[in-house]
């Protein structure tokens, strides 16, 4: 049962980087893109793949692999988020970004293989650690360094304000000399270094694998709506009770129902308090 | 209709209908009937997804729902086809209420990842309930009885079938339905002020799709003959969705042009089908981006660009005589 845990709890706050993430794209956009997951997958396997595949030792290999999910969210941003706002219909962006994280899904299929691969230890320890093994505490880690880095990032910072700024009000913060477009892209490739961060660091629990995006893309959501839409620390808490009551559910259950069981959740919560548990009211659209 | 498109559409179904006798293999006819099931669904998920903008990608979960109910119906408790054919569209029915009632009250993207939620359950499920499913393993189907057994004559009912549900979305599409359907794509506000209403609208297409899926899942999984959950993977609810985008929103020829293109493509260029999904992706990008209208549109597209160029390249210049004699018409009186 507390092995269990522990593993919800691990998994809980890889969903929590991912609305994290979601998060940041939404502030300067409005935009919940459908690729968020699949910078958590690009983290994992180029990570993979640079200390099996090429032999890069650790430290460049995290580097080398939030620069590529860096890239992947600014590329995001140029292709598929630009043009389209742009235009009035508001759902076009989705379209977009679900196009995009077909193409990279498939594409790191047929390069990488469907089968999940191993991830290397990334820090030296006993595998006979049990319960205070790595792939545990390192996405734990990760995500409250996350979190409390964005709060610092956002209230500290001139940058982060200008992130808040558009949060609030994207055409009051362009008329006030914001330069929108930038600071857009930047928060793109500010998610995608995290995304990629969080996959690297909870490679060990989640294997290199190219349908992790899918998944994380729908529980990174899923968290997000039950933590409220746009507050970080609703994240956090949607995360890890998504991650724990799944597991919960798996150790009695089994584990054939966790879909079902996260979509409950996210179900009950939206029906009960529709803007989730830290989010604002939702303004009228009249 | 015009006289021209009434004539057009006579002679393509004229083609279709005497397809086996005219096709050059079984594979052909394997391969139309395949696309005659997948726009059985689609012309339902067009009214959702083309008139009414509600962007489901999860319809391949009632098309599992529509093929596993039919297959155990028929196949294992030896039911009548044909009624097992409409309980399964019955049962795709009931299953689009259920998932539609509290979903369709979620804004876009909320909505989008319910559907895709729910096409993972349904696999799920499949995988879970062995006793039911045959699990991993997968069920056998059973056919149809004469003169629907052979290749051609199975094709035939397809083709039927396929005709009166493109009719019956064609009859809600032109008339105030419709109306009110793209009313509440365009804006919500609106529809609602002048007194569409909306979630009703909504759940009744929604309903409906989930009935066609049911019927194309049951013809499905009797073309194929034997079902396993892998068959329903997430791309194929893709793949729908991206027929109709492609296709354009908002017709019915768009879509099934799409279809009929999209489903032959990866069969008939050998080298695509590996990156067949990859280049689905690529081209729901590229008419995101390009031709939001559909593909049906670009020719319309093109000539409005061309035609906004030319207006912009007038040249604006001082016309000093006419000036001189509207001035001169100012001071005569």
């Amino acid at each position: 049962m507390l092995a269990a845990l522990i593993a919800g709890i691990a998994a809980g706050a890889l969903y929590a980087c991912a609305a994290l993430a979601y998060n940041v794209m939404f502030s300067t956009s409005k935009v919940l893109s459908v690729t968020t997951g699949h910078l958590s997958m690009l983290g994992g396997v180029f990570g993979a793949w640079m200390m099996t595949g090429l032999g890069w030792p650790m430290p460049l290999a995290l580097l080398g692999a939030v620069l590529i999910g860096a890239a992947f969210g600014l590329a995001t941003e140029l292709i598929a988020i630009r043009r389209v706002l742009s235009r009035s219909d508001e759902h076009l962006w989705l379209l977009s970004t679900l196009a995009l994280a077909t193409m990279v899904q498939q594409a790191v299929a047929l390069w990488w293989g469907t089968e999940p691969k191993p991830f290397p230890r990334l820090i030296p320890q006993d595998f006979s650690a049990g319960l205070t093994d790595q792939k545990y505490w390192l996405p734990v880690g990760v995500a409250l360094f996350l979190a409390a880095g964005l709060e610092l990032f956002y209230r500290r910072t001139l940058y982060g304000k200008l992130f808040v700024a558009m949060s609030e009000d994207a055409f009051a913060a362009r008329a006030r000399g914001i330069p929108t477009d930038l600071i857009r892209a930047l928060s793109y490739a500010l998610a995608g270094a995290m995304g990629a961060l969080a996959g690297f660091a909870a490679g060990q629990l989640t294997f290199a694998y190219f349908a992790l995006g899918l998944t994380l893309t729908l529980n990174g959501f899923v968290a997000l709506a039950v933590g409220g839409l746009g507050s970080n620390l609703g994240a956090l808490v949607g995360g890890l009770a998504l991650g724990v009551l799944s597991a919960i559910a798996t150790y009695y259950l089994g584990g054939e129902y966790q879909q079902t069981i996260s979509v409950g959740l996210l179900m009950v919560v939206l029906l009960v308090k529709p803007a989730g548990l830290f989010g604002s009211q939702q303004v009228r659209p009249v | 209709m015009s006289m021209r498109h009434w004539i057009i559409t006579v002679i393509v179904l004229a083609a279709m209908a005497t397809l086996p006798w005219w096709a050059g293999d079984q594979y052909q006819i394997h391969l139309a009937s395949l696309i005659g099931v997948y726009w059985i669904l689609i012309a339902g998920l067009n009214l959702v997804v083309g008139y009414t903008g509600q962007l489901s990608v999860g319809h391949v979960g009632l098309l599992a729902i529509g093929a596993y109910a039919f297959s155990i119906l028929a196949g294992r408790h030896e039911w009548n086809p044909y009624i097992a054919l409409l309980a399964s569209g019955g049962i795709g029915a009931f299953c689009g209420l259920l998932l539609g009632l509290p979903s369709l009250r979620l804004p876009g993207f909320y909505f989008a990842m319910a559907t895709l939620a729910f096409s993972m359950i349904v696999t799920e499920i499949s995988l879970a309930q062995g006793d039911l499913t045959g699990g991993g393993a997968g069920l056998p189907v059973p056919g149809f009885p004469a003169p629907f057994d052979s290749p051609g004559g199975f094709y035939s009912l397809i083709l039927v079938v396929a005709i009166v549900v493109t009719w019956l979305t064609w009859n809600v599409a032109r008339f105030t339905w419709g109306r009110a359907l793209v009313a509440v794509r365009d804006s919500v506000v609106t529809a609602q002020a002048v007194g569409v209403p909306v979630f009703r609208a909504k759940l009744m297409v929604f309903v409906f799709s989930g009935m066609t899926a049911g019927v194309a899942g049951a013809l499905f999984a009797s073309l194929q003959s034997y079902i396993t959950p892998d068959t329903f993977v997430f791309e194929l609810g893709l793949f729908f969705f991206v027929c109709i985008i492609i296709g354009g929103r908002g017709t019915i020829v768009g879509p099934l042009v799409g279809t009929a293109i999209l489903t032959a493509l990866p069969e008939v260029v050998a080298p695509l089908a590996r990156w067949s999904t990859f280049f689905y992706g690529l081209l729901l990008l590229v008419v995101v981006l390009l031709v939001p209208e559909g593909i049906g549109r670009v020719a319309e597209v093109v000539r409005n660009r061309l035609r906004a160029k030319r207006a912009e390249s007038i040249t604006i210049q001082p016309d000093p005589e006419r000036l001189a004699r509207a001035l001169r018409a100012r001071e005569a009186p």
